[in-house]
């Protein structure tokens, strides 16, 4: 059983008056397994929080399916398997995280012992404690961001979804929220986010799907989309003569200097080493020898300029 | 119970709401005010105020019901607290009626507060009570259970300010309903006249909770009358709660 399924998503906006409809999400099909860490990547304005609000039911596909553990989307139970973090979470401005989580709660269903329960485990697991009398009102987005995941987190659901949980953090914020998905994943949940920071992504990822103007273009595991060979490989050296370099540089496919000396750069590995052997023996030093391989955004450039 | 938790949460937010003690305070003023208009009239000055006093009790009582439920729904999906609320394993109907319960909560409380306002004052100038002016503050709550359903049921489909205005047009044409069937002769046999009677049976007849008359002058009321007036506003509450619970039940939010 798969942990997320959609087949033939579509949503059309109506339009209003002067307005025409809009199409934001175009026949997506995509599968998730159980216990995968899949990013969901795409522009903004791409239809990934239209896909990611038709999944928690606040929108109604106008065609098309989409299934949670298993279950259809439409059906109320199945939301008992859903974490939701929206992209900037809103909660009552007067509650404070206590009282939020207790709402949460109470609305997931929970017994009063069951919510008390569920507070000490994610007050600790999200470092709420300090906080938990001050309201709302006065969080600042690193802690909302907290709050929301708590939140997410409340009646212990195995599929969790978010919306660019990591947009307007801090680099603490955003290596908090990495360790704790991965974390998460460790417990055997099945992530889903979304994400237009290509970096955090790679990093935590197993899977990741495209979403290119409401279509998905690509779907598949990260080293199967990113072209993993070494395709050019930069060397710096130091030391050398001006005729040594100049040698040196007729067999490389680039050269600049810098303060750290002259950068080499060489199309292909083989290349590479006999150019690295060929400084060393004219008594150069060598300072770094750095194989570039595809970065997942440039993977994700090469996919916006295919589609346009 | 999810009903419950989103009810007491409304009721919470309600209570903080400034525009609410705003009210209060002119329903205050009026209640107070109503001694003037008394004076003026030699020897009808508890008549007057029991008459007046009910008046702002229901008049504010109105404008509490539509300032805070028109923007009820409406307010939760601008702010985008909706989201994180609907994704859990509950029905969008009781998300409606947890939102109508809350502020009924309220608005029991506030009218609850207003008459016992009216009431001390009536006794302070020498007046007395009867149970016609109970009966008359249970009907104007009556009447303001109807009206809140029609608000929550806007907020959960329109602006706020839309929602308000057909509200409050309804409240004032809901007291003269009787408009719309006594029509001079020309209109005998028109299409005007076939929809003019339609609004009339639509409209909700508000003047079935206005027993002011009799309260100011001591006029008993049957208990039955109180009974079916309630009832009818019940049933007129349970439709708009339906409609609003089936309109927002597909709503993209």
């Amino acid at each position: 059983m798969d942990a997320i399924a959609t087949r033939n998503l579509t949503k059309v906006y109506r339009g209003h008056i002067g307005r025409g409809a809009v199409k934001s999400l175009d026949r997506l099909t995509l599968t998730i397994a159980p216990n995968e860490v899949f990013g969901f990547l795409g522009r903004n304005g791409a239809g990934k929080t239209t896909t990611i609000k038709i999944l928690c039911s606040l929108l109604r596909a106008t065609t098309g399916e989409a299934f949670v553990m298993g279950q259809d989307t439409r059906r109320r139970a199945t939301r008992k398997h859903i974490g939701y973090l929206p992209e900037n979470p809103y909660f009552y401005e007067y509650l404070n995280p206590r009282e939020t989580l207790d709402f949460y709660g109470e609305l997931h269903g929970l017994t009063r012992a069951e919510r008390a329960a569920e507070w000490d485990r994610l007050a600790g697991l999200l470092d709420l404690r300090d906080i938990a009398g001050q309201r709302v009102r006065g969080f600042s987005k690193g802690m909302r961001q907290r709050l929301g995941f708590a939140v997410a987190l409340v009646g212990d659901p195995e599929v969790l979804i978010l919306d660019e949980p990591m947009s307007g953090l801090d680099p603490l914020g955003r290596r908090m929220i990495r360790e704790l998905i991965l974390l998460l994943h460790g417990q055997g949940k099945t992530i889903f986010f979304s994400s237009h920071v290509l970096g955090d992504v790679e990093q935590i990822c197993s899977r990741v799907g495209i979403l290119v103007k409401g279509k998905l273009t690509t779907q598949g595991r990260l080293d199967e989309l990113l072209n993993r060979r070494v395709n050019r490989v930069e060397i710096i050296a130091t030391g050398l003569s001006e005729a040594a370099a100049a040698a040196v540089a007729a067999r490389s496919d680039g050269v600049r200097e810098s303060e750290q000396g002259r950068h080499f750069f060489v199309n292909d590995l083989d290349g590479a080493n006999a150019v690295a052997s060929d400084i060393l023996q004219s008594g150069g030093t060598l300072v770094e020898f750095t194989p570039i391989r595809e970065s997942l955004e440039e993977y994700f450039m090469r996919e916006q300029e295919t589609v346009s | 119970m999810r009903v419950l938790a989103v009810a007491r949460n409304t009721f919470r937010e309600a209570v903080r709401d400034k525009v609410l003690y705003v009210l209060l305070l002119f329903a205050a003023a009026a209640i107070f005010g109503s001694k003037a208009l008394g004076w003026i009239s030699i020897g009808q000055d508890i008549k007057i105020v029991k008459d007046l006093s009910l008046a702002a009790v229901s008049v504010f009582g109105v404008l509490i019901a539509i300032f805070v439920g028109t923007n009820l729904v409406y307010k939760e999906i601008d702010k985008r607290t909706i989201y994180t609320i609907l994704c859990r394993p509950m029905h969008r109907w009781e998300f409606i009626l947890g939102k109508y319960l809350g502020l009924a909560a309220l608005l029991a409380l506030v009218t609850a507060v207003m008459a016992a306002v009216a009431a001390v004052y009536v006794v302070v100038l020498g007046g007395s009570l009867d149970v016609t002016f109970f009966q008359a503050v249970l009907l104007i709550y009556g009447q303001l259970l109807l009206i809140t359903a029609l608000a929550v049921l806007l907020s959960a489909v329109t602006s706020p300010i839309l929602g308000a205005i057909i509200v409050f047009s309804t409240y004032v044409v809901g007291h003269a309903t009787s408009i719309f069937t006594e029509l001079p002769p020309q209109f005998d046999g028109t299409f005007s006249k076939r929809v003019l009677e339609a609004v009339y049976y639509i409209i909700p007849n508000l003047s079935n909770f206005d027993i002011r008359a009799e309260a100011a002058n001591g006029v008993p009321v049957a208990p039955g009358y109180v009974l079916w007036a309630m009832a009818y506003g019940a049933v007129y509450t349970a439709v708009l709660l339906i409609i609003a619970s089936l309109a927002f039940q597909d709503k993209d939010v």
